[in-house]
């Protein structure tokens, strides 16, 4: 039992990583434009399958692949903020949509280029296994992928806060028009952040290629939970995100442990609404500027 | 005697204009339907048994040339049931004379029961639920099942001697039909079978292995899913290493596109396949399904190919048939279907009063160093078993 418990718990901190490295980006445009960004999940997925077309077509580490992910990644995040910001009313509604369709478009893409079958690394140094202690089991490229991560998120919110450009995202996330009077260049910051976005999505697209297996319906999952995460954690926090995602993370393996493997979703939305109906504005929310 | 010349010509004439004429009148095009999944999460599956149904057409169109030809109209249904419905209303709506295709039991059975109010024939090999063929639809008919699969599961693992076995599957339809029969027949026999069912969604198998390995402690692992499904199970049985003899999985699992994607993963593992990896075809229609298929798709068919030939050929049959007796227009096709008694690349095929393939039984291949190996049964294998043995 206790075997069993721990396992679960250091699955759930692993998955949690996962997580949050995919919902980082969707929190960090979320927390500075109000916008929600429904092809961000599909961004993700177009970093995973560089990955892929580097290791099959020239035979590279898909580590090796990211600096390329990250300018095809950056280029699509670049033209997803463009067409954004052409919306002048109902900014909301109207960005979903919008992000919505460019996500089936990405979607198709990649299914019309790289085709339906699924795809994972074939490098064994990601899929071999990790011992810890005797009892704790996880493939190296989990770990790797959780420790970048998190190396990736204190970054991230060493330069949200110590920073100048890092003060402007938070200076415009909580008041626009007083951050426009300071001097801060609204549309510049703004790409900023889906350009950083971007480079957490390039990230997590590598962990899921080499953790994971990657179709092109992907997306869309990711997308979601992604949200889900963001929402929970609350506007734009991103200490909330990492602890979110590992709080659905272990509940989901604590479920799939003691409970049942179809029960796994159900328990990550019963914690997500719990959390919702006790504090309305997630975790780390009310109204707080991005990142604190 | 010239006249009499010009009469004969002019008769002749006449005669060879009517004879021409009546053969023209015959030679009929068909409009066939097929409703798969291009996109989603099943898109991998439609777009192999699509190839395959393109070559049963191409085929057709060869061997019927000068008599009728054979068009196919597709319409993806997104891996969604709504659109599956909605894709054969369309297509009714075109005026096929009837529908090919369909992944996915969830998806078939409201796809087919739409096909059944719009009176067309609706044939497929890629919904194995009991269920489908339980409704009595006059118009539905299925040239595989889950019983085909369960037996070739339950018969390998008998022969394996497994006394324990752990049966991890999805919770769809088919996954969960297949995984309660298997552990019913198995239970019968005196295994003990314990039974994890987990969600689409899942991803990370380890917690699930994790139980499995520690309190189940089985001599196999039996996984019921589809082919994200056994990847994720396996990397979290190489993580973990339970102490198993043998991992055994159902369809798309043995496959050339699993041994090349994931060589690493494969080794040793068993699922259902009706012909080995790298092929070997003798029989004539096989030859030439074989080479049709290179020649469309520049690659070797695999078995979901297979099976979107084989129904579509059956389908075409029976529609010729149906018109030579004139019971096309007059919903006959459904009857003339009902009476194929036919060999073809997955065996004999008959179809019971539900549309049903009793006939139906798959065989077992294991990965083998890059190869699919038949293992089971033992008339049919062209190999035999590395058991005790697993991917790590």
């Amino acid at each position: 039992m206790f075997e069993l418990t721990l396992q679960a718990l250091f699955s759930g901190l692993l998955a949690g990583g996962y997580y949050a490295t995919v919902a980082v980006g969707l929190a960090l445009v979320f927390g500075t434009m109000r916008v929600i960004n429904l092809a961000h999940g599909e961004l993700v997925l177009l970093a995973a399958y560089v990955a892929y077309a580097a290791e099959t077509n020239y035979g590279v580490n898909p580590a090796m692949a990211i600096p390329v992910a990250l300018v095809i990644v950056g280029t699509a995040s670049a033209l997803v903020y463009a067409l954004l910001s052409r919306i002048k009313q109902d900014r909301e509604i109207n960005s979903l949509i919008l992000t919505f369709g460019l996500g089936i478009i990405l979607t198709n893409a990649i299914l019309s280029i790289w085709k339906a079958d699924i795809h994972s690394t074939s490098d064994p140094w990601f899929q071999d296994s990790m011992v810890v202690a005797d009892t704790l089991f996880a493939m190296n490229a989990e770990v790797a992928s959780f420790a970048g991560g998190l190396v990736l998120m204190a970054g991230v919110w060493w330069w949200l806060n110590h920073s100048w450009q890092g003060r402007a995202v938070r200076a415009l996330s909580s008041n626009r028009a007083a951050a426009t009077l300071m001097g801060v260049n609204p549309r510049k910051i703004e790409i900023l952040s889906f350009l950083i976005a971007a480079l957490l999505a390039t990230f997590a697209g590598f962990a899921i290629y080499t953790g994971k297996t990657v179709f092109p319906a992907l997306g869309h999952v990711l997308t979601v939970k992604a949200f889900i995460i963001t929402v929970l954690a609350g506007m734009g926090s991103i200490p909330g995100v990492l602890i979110g995602a590992v709080m659905i993370g272990v509940i989901e393996s604590l479920t799939v442990t003691y409970l049942s493997a179809s029960l796994q979703e159900l328990a990550g939305m019963i914690l997500f609404l719990v959390v919702l109906f006790v504090s309305p504005s997630g975790l780390f929310g009310g109204g707080r500027a991005l990142a604190r | 005697m010239t006249r009499t010349l010009a009469n004969l010509a002019t008769v002749s004439a006449l005669a060879l204009s009517v004879a021409l004429g009546a053969g023209a009148a015959q030679a009929k095009d068909f409009l066939l339907g097929s409703e798969l999944p291009l996109t989603g999460s099943l898109a991998r599956v439609g777009q192999g048994m699509h190839e395959g149904i393109s070559v049963a057409v191409e085929m057709a169109n060869r061997n019927y040339a000068g008599r009728h030809s054979f068009k196919v109209q597709t319409i993806d249904d997104e891996t969604s049931p709504a659109k599956g419905v909605a894709a054969v209303e369309k297509l009714a709506g075109d005026g096929v004379v009837a529908i090919t295709g369909g992944y996915g039991s969830n998806i078939i059975g409201p796809a087919s029961e739409a096909a059944q109010k719009a009176g067309l024939v609706y044939i497929t090999s890629g919904g194995v639920s009991p269920e489908l063929t339980q409704r009595g639809y006059p118009t539905f008919f299925r040239i595989n099942n889950t019983d085909g699969y369960a037996l070739a599961m339950i018969g390998m693992l008998q022969d394996m001697g497994a006394k324990k076995v752990s049966i991890v599957y999805l919770n769809k339809d088919a996954t969960s039909s297949l995984a309660k029969q298997v552990n019913s027949a198995l239970t019968a026999k005196g295994v003990t079978v314990g039974m994890h069912e987990f969600d689409g969604s899942t991803s990370d198998f380890k917690p699930l292995m994790n139980k499995v390995k520690l309190q189940d402690r089985p001599d196999v692992i039996a996984m019921v899913g589809y082919e994200n499904d056994y990847v994720g199970i396996l990397r979290a049985a190489k993580v973990l290493k339970p102490q198993v003899k043998a991992m055994v999985g159902v369809w798309s699992l043995a496959t050339a596109q699993m041994a090349k994607e994931f060589p690493d993963l494969m080794e040793n593992v068993y699922g259902t396949s009706m012909l080995p990896y790298p092929v070997e075809f003798t029989q004539p229609e096989a030859v030439e399904f074989a080479a049709t298929y290179k020649t469309l798709f520049n690659k070797d068919p695999d078995y979901l190919g297979q099976f979107g030939y084989v129904q579509t050929r059956l389908l075409i049959d029976a529609v010729v048939r149906a018109d030579e007796a004139g019971t096309l227009s007059k919903g006959g096709l459904a009857d003339e279907l009902r009476k194929t008694d036919a060999n073809t690349l997955i065996g004999r095929v008959t179809f019971d009063r539900n549309g049903d393939n009793l006939n139906f039984t798959h065989r077992m291949g294991q990965h083998q160093g890059g190869k699919v190996v038949l293992v089971w049964p033992k008339d049919a294998a062209n190999g035999t078993m590395n058991f005790p043995s697993v991917p790590w």
